[in-house]
């Protein structure tokens, strides 16, 4: 039982193994990433962050802890959220990059993609997440969910379904809340 | 050691980007490269891969299920080219790995004269294993290289730590690899010099161990260095390769036997037994499929692990991760369910319907098969009672 399980399937599998064979347990192929690998390479995208960022985002660590990082990513011109300031949070599980990281809207934002406690649904967050992926594509990621909705993948069906039916009254909705929570 | 891995520009040598490993964003340690053509460390290419199924490149999302062997042509290169940097990473991944208790396969670098004796040694006697006296010092699988290449190798040693053609040729031709693709043992070729076999395996001729997974692509950041770096010799070869080409089809280059490996045959997660978590040791199946045998003599943290397959053919060499196996070592068969009954036992208790909503929405074959009760039975009879497993699914049920 080295490793957690990874979803459901995966737990109902692993659950599988046998009990009984100490030695069938210990000897898998099943490796865990060492703490300092993923340190290592949480420092390296820092560092590649810092000299290239992205534009309309910014990301660090909060304190001391490498492992929470604090984003913002400035509302791109053009949409209603044009203007607002939005605070992320950002986890890194312990076995980064092999697992993505968990990204929070901390700002409240009018979004199908995002619901009121700031989960946001995001393929490449789930099971699309590739370890080749880093902090800075996910900011882009994030970005373009900014200019380009998703609402056939809604995390608040309520808002996906105005945005198909009446984009203007959305988007004045979504101006609304810019002005409110993220200015 | 921190400082050493961020300010890589206090290094003398300036690495390219081709040259960084796309998941640990360093420089490349003893690479791997994927039958894509993507090229990633030993470690990482391992970590990324799933346990339960198939599993994707990081780059391209190409499936594959075979962790491929070390590519030593690319290693060599690596560590002549940007020595200090290696070294870091060599000592960095060391250390790791002296933590985890888990080994990758020692590449002898520097005393490449006594490797190829090593192996000629071994060649003259004709056994698999290398000999168990040299603790530690394992080269990985099917690195058994023709005499021709390491007198080849030698000579050039003396003349000091350039890259030479004879370093990248191709196992083939035995010229400078144009277009290079890497086996899943790690073993080079020209594109051209691979026949493509219809719905067959390609097996390599060095080690003659398959290639699993399909036609493997172009190696581009190989193929790209090479270039560079051989730039007369690289324009030469592809001339010659083009009036190959258009010389005659026929011709049948001496290259990649095109055998086929009919034994092998296709197994699938659905209807053959998995055996999560487990690889194969030899042609680096992950998780194996089908038959599983386990070493009793083995006492690694990895343990020691063979598909039918590989039990059933020559390979019993040391393992992927530097386990120190002999061919006298002893083996317990292990057989398992396929995840459809074994589905079937975990849900079956619980709710018929939702189970038959499971398999049909994960298995295009809808029904159960007949066997389900033998291989129940089998799973019994291997592992622990199946009322005590069943309760723990249903706890990791209700958890989730």
């Amino acid at each position: 039982m080295t490793k957690p399980a990874a979803g459901s399937l995966a737990g109902m599998l692993t659950m599988t193994k046998p009990s009984a064979g100490s030695l069938a347990s210990r000897s898998t192929w099943v490796s865990t990433t060492s703490v300092s690998s993923s340190g290592k390479r949480i420092q390296r995208e820092m560092v590649e962050l810092n000299l290239d960022p992205p534009p309309g985002c910014c990301a660090g660590p909060k304190g001391d802890n490498l492992y929470n990082w604090v984003a913002t990513i400035i509302g791109p011109p053009g949409t209603p959220y044009q203007g607002g300031i939005y605070f992320l949070d950002i986890t890194f599980p312990y076995d980064y990059p092999f697992q993505p990281p968990k990204v929070v809207f901390k700002t409240r934002i009018y979004h199908c993609n995002v619901d009121s406690a700031g989960n946001v649904s995001l393929e490449i967050l789930k099971d699309s997440w590739s370890p080749a992926l880093t902090i800075t594509k996910v900011l882009q990621a994030l970005q373009s969910i900014f200019t380009k909705p998703d609402p056939y993948n809604p995390l608040v069906p309520g808002i996906a379904h105005l945005y198909l039916q009446d984009e203007a009254k959305h988007a004045e909705l979504a101006a609304e809340w810019t002005l409110r929570f993220a200015k | 050691m921190d400082d050493n891995q961020i300010s890589l520009g206090d290094e003398q040598e300036e690495i390219p980007d081709s040259f960084i490993c796309c998941v640990c964003l360093d420089l490349l340690y003893k690479p791997i490269v994927l039958s894509c053509g993507h090229v990633s460390c030993f470690w990482c290419v391992h970590r990324s891969m799933s346990s339960l199924g198939q599993s994707q490149c990081p780059l391209c999302r190409h499936e594959y299920n075979h962790f491929p062997t070390i590519c030593q042509m690319f290693y060599f290169l690596l560590l002549k080219k940007y020595p200090v940097a290696y070294k870091r990473r060599e000592l960095q991944i060391l250390e790791e790995e002296k933590r985890s208790g888990c080994f990758s396969p020692q590449l002898d670098a520097h005393g490449c004269r006594s490797q190829a004796s090593q192996e000629l040694h071994i060649q003259n006697n004709g056994t698999a294993g290398p000999k168990q006296t040299h603790g530690g010092d394992y080269e990985g699988i099917g690195n058994v290289t023709d005499g021709e290449k390491n007198s080849l190798l030698n000579t050039d040693r003396g003349s000091g730590d350039r890259i030479s053609v004879a370093d990248v040729i191709c196992a083939a031709c035995k010229q400078l690899s144009f277009h290079p693709v890497v086996l899943n043992c790690g073993h080079v070729y020209c594109e051209s010099c691979i026949v493509k076999p219809d719905e067959q395996m390609h097996r390599c001729n060095v080690c003659q161990s398959s290639h699993p997974s399909g036609f493997p692509k172009v190696c581009l950041v190989l193929g790209h260095f090479l270039e560079e770096q051989f730039p007369k010799e690289y324009a030469l070869r592809r001339d010659a390769v083009r009036l190959k080409q258009a010389d005659s089809r026929h011709e049948n280059p001496n290259a990649c036997a095109t055998k086929a490996d009919t034994q092998r045959k296709k197994l699938s997660p659905w209807s053959d037994p998995v055996h999560i978590r487990f690889g194969c040791d030899s042609c680096g199946m992950f998780p194996i499929i089908g038959d599983r045998y386990n070493c009793l003599d083995c006492f690694e943290k990895k343990g020691f692990d063979l598909c039918s397959h590989c039990y059933n053919t020559n390979s019993k060499l040391p393992g992927r991760f530097n386990q120190q196996h002999t061919p006298e070592h002893r083996f317990k068969l292990v057989r398992k369910d396929s995840i459809r009954n074994q589905l079937k036992l975990v849900i079956g208790d619980i709710d018929d319907i939702s189970l038959a909503l499971i398999i049909a929405s994960i298995s295009s074959e809808g029904t159960i098969s007949p066997d389900a009760q033998e291989n129940a039975e089998n799973r019994s009879a291997v592992h622990a009672p199946s009322t005590s497993s069943g309760d723990e699914q249903d706890e990791s049920l209700t958890s989730d």
